[in-house]
């Protein structure tokens, strides 16, 4: 453990041990009563006051839920979920909730097939992945859903959700049954289809088509990376080109479809929170790299910037850059610009907030590395940028993946901050659906908080266990 | 105090220009020195070819590209102020702020200096009553997640796995909304035990000492007590070291401490009294007492509900990490359960937790901002109510950042002292 004190830390915490594993032998009720809970005269003290305690406080809990009226949820379940979006645009959700949800498939159900198939090559024991362990990792998000569709008040979003929650399952298992050659490329097809499901809201523009584009560029380079395309004559020319003029064109008709999509400046609900949690960090990691690299540079003018702007930012509440973001950022734009959408503005931020915290993980990564992969690229005549690309970074990347995840989920948190920008996101959702009229004044607003905890609780607290169960997997504390 | 930090910021910009400025300039000496010195024994190597002179190049690249978005995001700043017509002087510190803070002495008449004092005065209210909490309720949850006892261990696990993963704003709506609001009664109707205190659903009240004559002279003896006792611990554990003799540390302390205070108040002639909080029948009028707003008591309460369990992890994961043999040679020892925690488990899982609890100390204290949304007089809030005054956005924002990253320096600055020293007195 290092004793150094940076300025901050990432969300989650830096050490979480997995608990303990206990001995389970199987004991007889009353052995395992006097065994677990009065085992001595202290023990036994702490059971009885801990447990009449704990039986008083979920007996009040539990008659204050049932006492409630959950009517408010009903009426207003859909502000919660997507906000204010239009009834005839509506379809656009639910068919880009869809292909979201067969990208989610298709990359889980391949990727649990390459690594099953990669422990069993190399004689580990592979992991299992039934439908009912699946069920069994991912309860509480299903849970949720199922929660959310009960307080549906037509059979529309019932059906909706339900078919969704079994279309993830179907997909995921056509994926593991998938020929090699689909799985291989599973990877690029799912950031295709995310993208896709993106663009069906926003609709097509420049900024949709670059976004193709550069999953197609990476696809491509990939491709004619398997080609061994660099080993035939002026081949390396062509390995980076191609895929350069496939991408280029490709985005040249995505940016020229013309499809008309729906702004975000009318978006709302839980499905804000997801969106701008997935979005500030997939912008903020290459950013975050190229500061973390920056700070270990040896060059004192970069290091300096990346210190400063990474110290900076972690060293002031997430809650002052969104007023930044809402008073100044329009300031610095140039003065003929329209000015932006809270959104926009908020995602400018959070995205330059996610960076400085990637960065600190992946420093935490770089520096894990051992030094003798660096010394032998250098022994093996690697250029610099070649060795951080082939040798560290993927190592270093590979590290970090569970402190990344962490990463995701305190931003997946912080995302309620958005209420100060006027984004009505899920928990600002609870305060329009208390200020309703018909329910104003009735002591409901500690419902729809529950409401909101409840949603919440269910997205990080998967996020965290499986973020646990990679760490676990990848040996990251181990080494 | 606004305008010294300013300074203070500015002249540490500076500096650190200059320091690279410099470090580059030597870099660029150092870089044609050793060109002439290669040339002059015959082997100059191309300048594309020479590192030293590629480094040059690419950070004189680098600083021109950041100053150039610099200075065009600058123009754009200063085109769009012009146009508005805001002034970027920081003259309107002495301006009327014209904004109330609840349980405070701020009128509408004070200058935007003092209201922004009176807020960051507030956070730190926050931070030094929140913090001890967290820490004390983080590591009971730490240890009993440790316990044999299966309904504690589970119940411990049960709350931090629920309150970890909720987002800390949410947490302090419900706790405010849900637990405060409407456990309590209407302040018409307030609680009051023992008539020491009063509870209701707009301020709780707590009792507390009031000066009389002589209070100021008191003051002094009681801190005469405090550094008198503090040298009585201290010799007491000298003595303990020397000889062996039981120490009676904590004993000799609380007497040294208590005897110059009793002494002191009675030969200043009886110089402080009990203040009882009271209330009136409408429950608008108090008297007496230490008032804590509802807003204060919902957000340091689930700040320190928030922030505990994330010290527990902290605490239980060091408690892990303490060697197993340890634990053993306490029991071979025959140390009791308390014993063995107070001098052998836990002063060692301290050394390896501090690092991690510093973070989360700041954590906490950027967490505090969130008073923005219940309303609670802290920083945050006072900024952004100034800003809708119409006092200039651009310097208030400076501003909160600068007296943020103020709060982060220090308390990292406390937390590596404290923890080299934890550092060194093990090892």
């Amino acid at each position: 453990m290092t004793n150094e004190i940076s300025l901050l830390s990432t969300g989650e915490d830096p050490m979480s041990v997995p608990e303990a594993p206990r001995s389970s032998q199987k004991l007889s009720p009353g052995a395992w009563l006097k065994v677990n809970l009065f085992n001595s005269v202290t023990n036994s003290i702490i059971t009885v006051v801990v447990g009449l305690i704990a039986a008083y406080v979920t007996w009040q809990a539990v008659a204050w839920v049932i006492s409630k009226d959950f009517t408010i949820i009903r009426d207003t379940l859909r502000i919660f979920m997507i906000g204010q979006f239009p009834d005839d645009e509506l379809w656009r959700l639910w068919v880009s909730g869809a292909i979201l949800v067969i990208a989610i498939g298709l990359a889980a159900g391949a990727l649990a097939r390459n690594s099953y198939e990669l422990a069993e090559s190399q004689g580990l024991e592979p992991e299992s992945s039934s439908v009912l362990d699946l069920v069994r990792r991912f309860w509480a998000i299903i849970a949720i859903l199922l929660l959310f569709a009960s307080f549906a008040r037509t059979a529309q979003p019932k059906i909706g959700i339900v078919a969704v929650i079994i279309l993830v399952f179907v997909v995921r298992q056509l994926a593991w049954s998938a020929p090699v050659a689909i799985r291989s490329r599973a990877v690029y097809i799912s950031a295709l289809l995310v993208v896709g499901s993106t663009l069906v809201v926003a609709g097509t523009s420049r900024l949709g088509g670059a976004c193709v584009g550069i999953v197609v560029f990476a696809w491509a380079l990939n491709e004619s990376g398997r080609r061994d395309v660099a080993a035939m004559r002026g081949g390396r020319f062509v390995s980076w080109l191609l895929p350069l003029v496939v991408a280029a064109i490709v985005a040249a008709i995505v940016a020229a479809i013309g499809f008309d999509g729906y702004g975000w400046d009318d978006w709302g609900g839980i499905h804000v929170n997801l969106f701008t949690a997935v979005v500030g960090i997939t912008l903020g990691m290459p950013f975050g790299i190229l500061l973390a690299l920056g700070r270990q540079s040896k060059l004192p003018v970069v290091r300096t910037a990346s210190v400063l702007y990474i110290e900076f930012v972690r060293g002031v509440p997430l809650i002052s850059l969104l007023l930044f973001s809402k008073l100044l950022l329009p300031l610095f734009l140039p003065i003929d610009m329209e000015r932006p959408a809270a959104l926009t503005l908020a995602i400018v931020v959070i995205m330059g907030f996610s960076a400085a915290y990637v960065a600190e993980i992946v420093r935490g990564g770089l520096q894990a590395v051992p030094k003798g992969q660096t010394e032998a690229a250098q022994a093996l005549g690697l250029s610099p940028g070649a060795m951080q690309r082939m040798i560290v970074l993927p190592q270093a990347l590979r590290a970090v993946i569970p402190a990344m995840v962490g990463q995701f989920i305190a931003l997946f948190k912080d995302t309620t901050l958005l209420t100060t920008v006027a984004v009505l996101e899920f928990l600002d959702a609870a305060t329009i659906a208390n200020n309703q009229p018909q329910f104003l004044g009735k002591g409901l607003a500690p419902v729809t908080y529950l409401f909101v905890a409840v949603g919440f609780w269910a997205f990080s607290f998967t996020m965290s266990k499986e973020s646990r169960r990679l760490e676990q997997r990848l040996g990251v504390g181990t080494r | 105090m606004i305008i010294a930090l300013l300074w203070m910021l500015a002249i540490g910009l500076v500096a650190t220009l200059v320091y690279v400025a410099g470090r580059l300039v030597y870099d660029a000496w150092g870089a044609v020195r050793q060109r002439r010195y290669d040339k002059s024994v015959g082997q100059l190597a191309p300048p594309w070819r020479d590192t030293k002179v590629l480094a040059i190049i690419a950070q004189l690249v680098f600083a021109i590209v950041v100053g150039v978005i610099f200075w065009y995001l600058w123009g754009n700043f200063r085109d769009r102020t012009d146009a508005i017509g805001l002034n970027l002087s920081f003259d309107f510190l002495d301006q009327p702020a014209g904004i109330t803070i609840a349980d405070n002495p701020l009128t509408p008449a004070d200058t935007v200096g003092e209201a922004i004092t009176a807020g960051f005065f507030n956070t730190i209210r926050i931070i030094i009553v929140g913090i001890p909490m967290a820490v004390v309720l983080g590591t009971i949850v730490g240890v009993a997640r440790l316990s044999n006892n299966w309904l504690l261990r589970k119940l411990a696990t049960g709350y931090v796995e629920f309150f970890r993963n909720i987002p800390p704003l949410v947490v302090i709506v419900f706790i405010w909304s849900g637990v405060y609001l409407t456990a309590f009664p209407r302040a018409a109707d307030s609680w009051q035990p023992l008539n020491w205190f009063v509870f209701n659903n707009a301020k709780f009240a707590f009792p507390s000492i009031e000066g009389l004559d002589n209070f100021a002279a008191f003051r002094w003896v009681i801190l005469l007590a405090v550094i008198a006792a503090i040298s009585v611990v201290y010799w007491r554990t000298q003595v303990f070291i020397r000889t062996g003799a039981a120490h009676h540390r904590v004993l000799w302390g609380l007497g040294t401490l208590l005897g110059i205070g009793v002494i002191g108040y009675f030969a200043l002639g009886g110089p402080v009294k009990f203040s009882l909080p009271t209330v009136d029948e409408a429950g608008r009028v108090y008297e007496g007492g230490i008032r804590m707003q509802m807003p204060y008591a919902a957000l340091v309460t689930a700040l320190v509900l928030y922030t505990a369990t994330h010290i527990s992890e902290i605490v239980r994961g060091s408690i892990q990490a303490v060697h197993k043999g340890q634990v053993e040679a306490s029991e071979a020892l025959a140390l009791s359960g308390f014993q063995r925690y107070r001098f052998v488990i836990l002063p060692q899982a301290m050394r390896i937790a501090f690092p991690p609890l510093i973070n989360q100390f700041l954590n906490f204290s950027k967490n505090s901002s969130l008073a923005l949304l219940i309303g609670f007089g802290e920083i945050t809030s006072i900024i952004s109510n100034l800003a809708g005054q119409s006092q200039p956005a651009p310097q208030l924002i400076l501003i909160l950042m600068l007296l943020y990253l103020v709060i982060s320096l220090v308390l990292s600055a406390i937390g590596n002292l404290i923890n080299r020293r934890l550092q060194i007195v093990g090892r």
